[in-house]
């Protein structure tokens, strides 16, 4: 007989785990959206947010989720740096030159990382690590709560930029057709310098939310967090920013039943397998529109 | 276009530059020197345990050569040794790429250390290929030595199999914490004691499941596994295996992981689970990270263990162990842990073997290793001496149990020995807020 008690355990611990991808998957989505680019060094940028943030919280002791908004904004500069000097100079040159140049990335960071910081794991501690909510039958660490919370308001920020603001709208003009947008003369690359930092900033907030959960943290922890992302935007059409958010949710609810109900091992298969499954009835993803 | 492939070629030199600062360069060989290889995981997940098992070697190197080195067959003037550290990068490829390149470019004399038993196993062909003697200071898993479908007449365990500790720690699970739940929560010694285990899956983990299985059925004791959970190396993330665990309702939680698993594990447990239960640890853990990240949340619980960054058993030995971590320390700034431990004491091994040999001449110095008989250098052995079995060529630890303390002024647990009687320096508690599982 099913817990119902369990399976709103399982399903918290999913949404949890959902944010995180999300925003990964987000971030990745609108650099693709924006310059039709593959970036397999993108969970790089997850572990760089999550090292300035240890950074910073070991130096100054500012609660963590204060440091969110710096290492969002250091991405951003790092981000737009990386755009500029790496994928910006390959635009268009074919999809085989941004894999090797991103595969290129990934040990590029990961060698930085552990020669700046050390390759030993990590730890933060948040300064809420003991508080705990009652929500019905769970007793929730407030942490949690924060991290979906933060999650919300930073995905409503995002749909408000694009929506609303001038840049916003010129960036999903160049993203729906990037030719269009420069007969209307939109500065596509600005755009892509934009849509690259933004993308990088919303990595960033996943790293800092992976630490302050109490996840530990090495150079190396980008790596699959990436793969998934790529899985997960798929999943849900590629360029379509709802499609990542469902999709990021599905796969932290999927690996953590399948965690549950199939053992541990088939907590990564699980996303894979629901990808086959999707790309087999839906080739262009669930929100994905043929021709992407 | 041009200029596009260029870069990315410049990038692919420039990684490739990169990556290879993480790896320890060969220095040329020189005559009238002794090669130890030691495989370690300086990088990746395990890096933390690996560089502490390079740094020690380093350590016992320096202290041999301090001693003019190993004196051979022939020679008037000891030999010193050149110790080549190569990078398993914490994975399987990684250490074939390192146990291939220490053999046939360094060509070392003999090997020391591999941590993760999956990543070990899976070079062990190479060693029966080259016939290196390879002392294996950290893969736990008996199929190290115990397996058939290769050679392994070559390669010497010396840490504890899984075996070995799996069953140590079960046994005092039953002899200790059992009798304490059912005196403090007046519960009838018929009643089953509750154990759930959270295990690597791997063969060190799956062994250390083996063996807990086989000590409750062969020794029948009454303690009942309500829950077996699995999870990959380098998981992260215990939230969903450890609510099925506390589904279970455990009397105690056995975890057999890395430290960098086993300290999220109980963090997690206790903290987002709401676990207020034992754990227990493998001796890995014994780690000053581990220390350090666990926190507050390690608060009553156990480590089985045999070397400890913090604590050491009164006797003979402690004033080795205080030297030794007093030698690393000053050397590298931080202290050893058990994995270093036993590596240090892999490469007095090593000198040892090729002293006796007098030579090093691969199939002598096996041979040598074959009927080793030294006293123990740092760490409790059976008898007191350092020597291979016959039939797997193990050699034989004296464990212990230790239970932490959370020390508020440092903001850590400290260890204290619990078990056995004759080396505990207090009795084994059950903490205040513990709570046992139910039917």
């Amino acid at each position: 007989m099913v817990d119902i008690g369990i399976l709103l355990q399982i399903l918290f611990w999913g949404i949890y785990a959902g944010c995180i991808y999300i925003l990964l998957a987000t971030g990745l989505n609108l650099i693709f959206g924006v310059m039709k680019i593959v970036n397999f060094a993108h969970g790089e940028f997850l572990m760089i947010g999550a090292y300035i943030t240890a950074t910073v919280f070991f130096l100054t002791g500012i609660n963590p989720y204060l440091i969110i908004l710096i290492s969002m904004l250091a991405l951003v500069a790092i981000g737009a740096v990386v755009e500029r000097l790496c994928f910006r100079p390959i635009l268009g040159t074919g999809k085989l030159n941004e894999i090797f140049l991103s595969i290129g990335l990934i040990y590029i960071f990961q060698n930085a990382t552990a020669m700046i910081w050390g390759d030993e794991w990590q730890s933060i501690k948040s300064p809420y690590e003991g508080i705990t909510i009652p929500i019905g039958s769970l007793n929730v660490p407030l942490d949690y709560i924060i991290i979906m919370v933060v999650t919300a308001v930073i995905l409503c920020a995002l749909y408000l930029f694009l929506k609303k603001t001038k840049t916003g709208r010129e960036m999903r003009a160049t993203s729906q057709n990037r030719k269009g947008a420069k007969l209307v003369g939109i500065n596509v690359e600005r755009m892509d310098v934009l849509s690259f930092g933004i993308g990088c900033a919303l990595a960033a907030a996943a790293g800092t939310l992976w630490v302050v959960s109490g996840q530990v943290f090495n150079p190396y922890m980008g790596s699959i967090p990436a793969i998934k992302a790529f899985a997960i935007i798929i999943l849900g059409g590629l360029g379509s920013i709802p499609g990542a958010i469902v999709g990021g949710l599905i796969y932290g609810i999927a690996e953590n039943g399948a965690a549950y109900y199939l053992g541990g091992v088939w907590k990564d298969a699980i996303s894979f397998v629901i990808l086959i499954v999707v790309l087999v009835l839906k080739p262009t993803g669930l929100f994905g529109e043929s021709g992407e | 276009m041009k200029y596009s492939v260029l870069f990315i070629a410049a990038l692919l030199i420039a990684t490739a530059l990169i990556a290879g600062c993480t790896q320890q360069a060969a220095a040329p060989a020189q005559k009238g020197e002794i090669k130890v290889g030691v495989i370690a995981s300086l990088t990746g997940p395990a890096s933390n345990v690996g560089k502490n098992m390079g740094q020690s070697a380093q350590v016992a190197a320096d202290e041999i050569n301090a001693n003019g080195g190993i004196l051979l067959s022939g020679s008037t003037t000891k030999v010193p040794i050149k110790l080549i550290v190569g990078d398993d990068e914490s994975t399987q490829q990684g250490g074939q790429k390192a146990a291939t390149k220490l053999i046939t470019d360094d060509k070392v004399d003999i090997l020391v250390g591999g941590y993760s038993s999956a990543v070990t196993s899976a070079y062990e062909q190479t060693i029966a290929e080259y016939k290196v003697p390879y002392i294996v200071t950290g893969a736990s898993s008996p199929i190290i030595t115990h397996r058939t479908d290769i050679d392994t007449s070559y390669i010497f365990h010396h840490c504890p199999t899984t075996d070995s500790y799996g069953q140590y720690t079960t046994t005092f699970i039953d002899q200790v914490v059992r009798p304490a739940v059912n005196t403090k929560f007046n519960f009838p010694d018929s009643r089953p004691f509750r154990l759930a285990l959270l295990y690597q899956d791997t063969a060190f983990g799956k062994g250390v499941q083996t063996a807990v299985n086989n000590t409750i059925m062969q020794n029948k004791l009454n303690i009942v596994l309500v829950s077996q959970q699995s999870f990959k190396m380098g998981e992260s993330d215990f939230r969903t295996p450890l609510t099925a665990i506390k589904a279970a309702s455990p009397d105690a939680v056995y975890i057999a992981a890395f430290p960098n698993e086993g300290a999220p594990a109980i963090t997690q447990g206790r903290r987002d689970i709401g676990l207020n239960t034992l754990f227990l640890s493998v001796e890995n853990n014994d780690n000053a990270q581990f220390y350090k990240d666990i926190g507050q949340y390690g608060e009553g619980s156990i480590i089985e263990s045999r070397f400890s960054p913090y604590t050491a058993p009164t006797g003979a030995l402690a004033d080795a162990q205080s030297k030794f971590k007093n030698s690393y320390n000053a050397k590298w700034g931080v202290y050893p842990d058990m994995m270093g431990a036993s590596t240090y004491e892999g490469v007095y091994i090593a000198a040892k073997a090729i002293g006796n040999a007098g030579t090093t001449d691969k199939a002598t110095v096996r041979q040598a290793l074959v009927t080793l008989n030294m006293p123990h250098v740092i760490e409790a052995m059976k008898g007191g001496t350092i020597s291979f079995t016959p039939d797997f060529r193990e050699s034989q630890f004296d464990l212990w149990m230790e239970q932490l303390v959370y020390n508020q002024t440092i903001g850590e647990c400290r260890p204290f020995i619990v078990w056995p009687d004759n080396l505990k320096v207090t009795n084994f508690v059950l903490p205040s807020w513990y709570k046992p599982g139910s039917a």
